[in-house]
Order: structure tokens, then sequence, then C-alpha cells
């Protein structure tokens, strides 16, 4: 009884939140001043011209313009806006843990989870900007057990653009300077994209958008790239990049991370991008693949060996439908990508301390994985006020013995965490197989009282997880208790 | 030292750089020295197309459209007299630095574009409804012929706009404006106009319309 308690006493004062909110933040604001973003002011206009029914950061087709044509569109104005989050996120069962405060740290209490500051907008008639910044309060965890936070570099994509218009032809291109592949894409199946947004802080939940898997290219953020692109006639879009270790002039793309959590790239790794995009009606359809190679230090602070680093491999093909007629706006998404994983050649081969039930040792570790994900996702929202989204996702890939975190130990042949109790697991992330496979859905119900406030709830369901739908970890944990509850209040000004 | 130097040379290169302007190729909406026609075709198009062609109903098409028409609804954007959902949304921002000689040049580069004609919408019994209306309105229920002001292809005259080929959602959500909302001020001939039509009436005019 004492959770159920304990569960609607969080759940009353995250309402209280929200309610407070909803009263308090348009007395605050000016009568006369309309409460707008970094980009509103620029171009004057509604939150809703450049995302679909103002579901953030969904594009529209014009919005997708506004971001291909560099940021430019419009007047100068104050080159700041910021956004911050107040969410609560309950996980499904926490009695199946060795230290449930550790592994469920902020489970079921309303927390200020995340804040960011943007910089950017028009700078010159070709040049603009969309600079990330973001706050977690959270991020390290002290050996006093108290929390320390981070300002730290998110999202940043520097453009040049320009656009040709003449009687035959229509083409928009640029240069962009980034720290994340396909952050620079204006469809949001695009890696860097298709996620729901917001997510709760790793701290709040781990099993909402850290496990939840979505088709994010290997060398992820905080790197540093160039990328050419062009949008002909608006039909057919194309993009290469190359990419390197964010350090020199470009080492503010990492601006705020410690070094060992910078991912750092051996040489030039290429990225390509090709979309094919219909406008017919209300209705706008894009059909692409992504490409690109990365090869990762293992370690971020020692990258004196060429030996050390893991090659990766992967190809994206997405898909993305958008009706938007008001007071509708339809999207429906698709991503389905494939990736492959070669280890340092010293990490392939090797035994590990883990047996089968006869005792018997385990196959070694691979020399490679491969994984493939689908995704899919289906929204809708009405009048910009109302919305929805069901989605569903399907990890799979090899089996290696490598992945494993929990297994049978061979003196007592049950089950452990980690044999050599050099790096113990937590075991609710337990992975008993070696299997990295996740099944699952996600659904939303959200709200938009005024354009730049979004209130969500949200639930996802696991029906399998690393491998097993049951006893995933060999402690008993199944996929079903890892199901969350994510309810937020998300603002931008 | 290092990182100061890096910086003062980023904020110099992009002071020098904020004070270049593209003027052939701009889409700055606040400086009133870039021409009419590069804002439709760099900032306009984005919605209405390159040549007022545009493929959402949600946003009107404006090639063809009356000089005169076009110029007063920049004009009623930029003052806010049209507060309609779908033009306030866009529009507002959009007019808010325009001068009067810039709108002017918008409204004529898109009464120079070609008109086109849409692929019809409706059956045929709702057209042929629409073309009656259009052509002889409803006399028994004091409601007039579209084409008295309109003229009789919908291409407009003056202050009268345009309506051949426009998307029919665009002008079914218009005419509920006028009948149910003093949103369009400018447009109140309308009102009296629409006062009387039914649902059936609009949609059959809207899909005739757009078949012109």
């Amino acid at each position: 009884m004492a959770p159920i308690v304990l569960r609607l006493r969080a759940l009353r004062t995250m309402l209280a939140v929200l309610l407070a909110a909803c009263v308090a933040i348009p007395l605050l604001l000016p009568a006369s001043a309309s409460a707008i973003p970094l980009f509103n002011r620029q171009t004057g206009q509604n939150c809703v011209a450049c995302h679909a029914g103002g579901q953030f950061p969904e594009l529209t087709p014009y919005g997708r313009l506004f971001k291909l044509t560099g940021y430019t569109l419009g007047g100068r104005t104050v080159p700041v806006s910021a956004m911050g989050l107040v969410s609560l996120s309950k996980v499904a069962d926490r009695s199946k843990s060795d230290d449930p405060g550790a592994d469920f740290q902020k489970d079921g209490r309303p927390i200020f989870a995340t804040a960011s500051l943007f910089l950017g907008g028009k700078i010159t008639d070709n040049i603009g900007a969309f600079t990330q910044f973001t706050w977690d309060p959270y991020a390290i965890t002290t050996d006093s057990g108290h929390y320390k936070g981070q300002f730290s570099a998110d999202n940043m994509d520097i453009r040049y653009a320009d656009r040709l218009v003449g009687d035959r032809h229509d083409v928009i291109f640029g240069v962009s300077a980034n720290n994340n592949p396909s952050v620079a894409d204006p469809w949001n199946t695009a890696a860097a994209w298709m996620q729901y947004v917001p997510v709760p802080s790793p701290t709040g939940s781990q099993f909402i958008d850290g496990a939840s898997p979505y088709p994010g290219l290997a060398a992820g953020g905080n790197i540093a790239g160039l990328g050419a692109y062009a949008f002909v006639d608006q039909t057919v879009y194309l993009e290469a990049g190359d990419y390197r270790t964010a350090k020199g002039l470009f080492s503010f793309m990492r601006a705020g991370l410690h070094d060992a959590d910078v991912t750092k790239l051996r040489g030039d790794n290429p990225y390509l991008r090709i979309a094919l995009n219909r406008a017919w009606g209300a209705s706008t359809l894009m059909i692409g693949l992504t490409r690109m190679n990365a090869r990762v230090y293992d370690d971020p602070l020692d990258t004196s060996d060429p030996a050390t680093v893991h090659r990766y491999r992967d190809l994206a093909l997405d898909a993305q439908y958008q009706y938007l007629l008001d007071p509708h706006a339809w999207t429906a998404q698709f991503v389905y990508s494939r990736e492959s994983h070669a280890y340092p050649a010293a990490q392939a081969g090797q035994a590990v301390s883990f047996v089968d039930a006869q005792g018997n040792a385990l196959a070694p570790t691979s020399a490679s994985d491969r994984t493939r994900l689908l995704r899919a996702k289906l929204s809708y929202v009405y009048q910009a006020r109302y919305g929805g989204s069901a989605s569903a996702f399907d990890l799979a890939g090899s089996t290696n013995s490598a992945n494993q975190t929990s297994g049978l130990d061979p003196g007592t042949l049950t089950v452990t965490s980690d044999p050599t109790a050099a790096a113990p697991s937590l075991r609710v992330n337990g992975n008993l197989s070696g299997n990295p496979g996740t099944r699952g859905a996600t659904v939303e119900g959200f709200w938009l009282p005024w354009q730049n406030l979004r209130v969500g709830l949200q639930y996802t369901f696991y029906v399998k997880f690393n491998g097993a739908r049951e006893n995933y970890d060999g402690f008993g944990r199944n996929a079903r208790d890892n199901d969350s509850l994510f309810l937020y209040a998300w603002m931008a000004y | 030292m290092k990182t100061s130097l890096i910086i003062a040379t980023a904020a110099i290169g992009v002071g020098l750089l904020a004070g270049c302007a593209n003027l052939e190729r701009s889409r700055d909406l606040g400086n009133p020295e870039v021409a009419g026609h590069v804002l439709a075709q760099q900032a306009c198009s984005l919605c209405h197309g390159a040549r007022g062609v545009s493929e959402s109903p949600n946003f009107p098409i404006l090639a063809a459209q009356q000089p005169a028409y076009l110029t007063a609804q920049l004009t009623a954007f930029r003052g806010h007299s049209r507060q309609d959902p779908q033009g306030f949304e866009y529009m507002w921002g959009v007019t808010r630095k325009l001068t009067d000689k810039q709108i002017e040049d918008i409204a004529a580069y898109y009464a120079a574009q070609s008109p086109v004609s849409r692929r019809p919408q409706g059956d045929a019994p709702a057209i042929e409804a629409g073309r009656r209306l259009f052509v002889d309105g409803a006399p028994d229920r004091d409601i007039p012929a579209c084409s008295g002001c309109h003229g009789d292809r919908g291409q407009g005259l003056a202050a009268f706009p345009r309506i051949a080929g426009q998307h029919a959602d665009y002008v079914t959500k218009q005419l509920f404006v006028f009948q149910r909302t003093d949103e369009r001020p400018e447009g109140a001939i309308m009102k009296t106009v629409a006062h009387k039509l039914t649902a059936a009436d609009i949609a059959n005019a809207a899909a005739f319309l757009q078949s012109l």
C-alpha cells in the first residue's frame, strides 16, 4: 500500500507543479509580448509555421526550408532562447534490484530535469546558426552521494547557405559545421532527430531514453564535422560530410564535457545522405538513405594506438509522410537501420569468465557484432493544441559473450553480475544472453496550452529487453518490469 | 590566450560578415533595401511557391492575383487588421517591417506570374452546383453571383481578388471566416454575401473555383 500512496503523492505534487506553472507563467509574461523563442522572434511567426502542429522539433515543409536556408529568413534579433523541463518518471518495478536507491535514483519524484540555452539565428544574409547548450543537474554523482550539474555543448549547426531561384530551377545549397552527424538534416527521421523529445533525465529514468533504442549513428554527438548539402527543386537532397575529433578551433563543439566523455575519432569519418522528397496537396513524403563509417577510439584518454579503434558502419533507410492541413497534423515516420561493429583486435576472441549451465566455458568474444533496428511512429495533433502518438521499436542483433554483464559463476554455477568483481554491473541493466534484442512500444498524449509550453504523459512498454522477455539479467528481472511512465512540462522562451 | 585569440578573431569575423548583405538573394525581411521580387523568391516562396503556385492548400495561390488586392492584404497583415489564424500565424511576422514599396513590388511580382489550372476537387454535381452559384447566385436566397464582382472567369478586379484556380480548402476556410467572424474587416462586403451560404454552398463553390 505504501508505494501506491507514495506514487499518488508524487503524482499529486507533479500535477500541482504543472498547474502552478500553467497559471503563473502567463501572469509573469508581459501582456503585450508574444512568448517567443529565438526563431520565433526572428521571423515573427508562430511555432506552428516551422513545427508540425506545434510539435517541436518536428519540422513542417516551411521549417525544413527555413533550416536549409541557414536560419537566415527574417531579421536579426536577440540571439538567445532557453528551455526547461520539469518531469516525473516512474518505472514499473523497483523491487528487483540490488540497490534500488542507486538504480532508480529519482524515480517517482518530480524533478527539474534539464535546461537548455540556445544561441543562434540569422547572422548575415547567408550565415545562421542553431547551437544548444544543455544543463543536466544530475550529471555527476559525487562520492558523498550528492549530485553535481554539468553545462555542456549539445546540438550545434552553423551554416552558410544560399538559394538560386530561376525560371526552371530552385537550388538551395550550403555548408554546415556541426557536432552531430545528421543534425543538419531537415527531416525528423534522421538519426539525430528520430526520438521522442523531451527525454527524461537518465537519473529519473534509465528505461525511457537511455534504453529505448534509437537509430543513432555510432559516432554520436560531441564530434566536429563539415558537410556540404544541396536541395534541388525541393525534390532531391544530398549531403556529404566528414567528421573528426572536436579539437582546436572546433573544440567549442564539445565544450563543457570532460575529456573522458568526449568521442575520439581516428582520422576522417565520412557521412553521406540522399533523400527524395515529394509534395502534393497537404501531403509530403520523403524517402532517404544515410551512410556513415566511423572509427572510434576505445579509450578517449588514450588515442596513441590505432589498433584500439572500434569500426562502425551504419546504413539507414528512413521515410516520413506528413499531412498538414489546419487543424490537422498527421505524421508517419519509419526507420530501418543496420550497424556493424568491428572490435579492436585485442578484444576479439577473448575468453570470458562466465560459464554455461554445465560449467563449460562460453564461446570467446566475437570479432564483430551486427544489429538492426526498426522504429516506426505515428502522431497526430489537433489545432496545434492536443496531440498524441504511438510508436514501436525492435532492436535485434548478434549474440556475443562480450556483451554479457551477468552469467554463471564458474565456481558456484550461480548467476553473478561479474565474477571478477572488477566492474560489477547494476543488475537492472544486466544482460544474461549476450544479445541486445529489445522490443517495445511508446504511447504519448500531450497538450499545448499555449505555443511554448507542452505538457505530456508518455508510457513505454517492453516485451523484450537485453535479449529476453523474462529473466533477462539472470536475477529474475523481466522486460515488463522496465515499463516506464513519464510525465513532463516542457517550456521554451 | 589561444582561446581568447580564437574568440576575438571569430567575433571580428562575425562582425564583419554581419555588415555584409546579399541584396540579390536576401531573405532579410527587415532590410528596406531588399527588392520586393527578391523577397518573393527567397522568402514568400517557401509557402506560396517561387511562381506563386503553392502546393499546400494551407497557403493561397498568388499567381496572377490582382495587385491591388495583394497590396491591401499585405498592408492589412502588417497593421494587424486582418486577423484570421492562418494569416496571423505566418503573415504578421513576415510583413511587420515591409515598406510600402516592398509590398507593392511583391504584389506586382505575383500579379505577373502565369495563372494555373488546378485538378478539380469534388464530384461533377458539386462542381456544377458551384458553377451555378458562381454564374447566377441564388436570387431566391438573396445570394449574389460570385462573378458579379470577381469577374466572369473568376479573374478578379482591383480589390476583388482572383478566385479562379484557388485551393478549395483555402476558399472554404476563408468563406467561413467571412461568414462567422470579423477577422477580415476589410472584406466586410463578403460578410453580407456569405451570410446566407450553407456549408454545401461553400463546398460546391470552392470545388468549382478550384477547377476554373
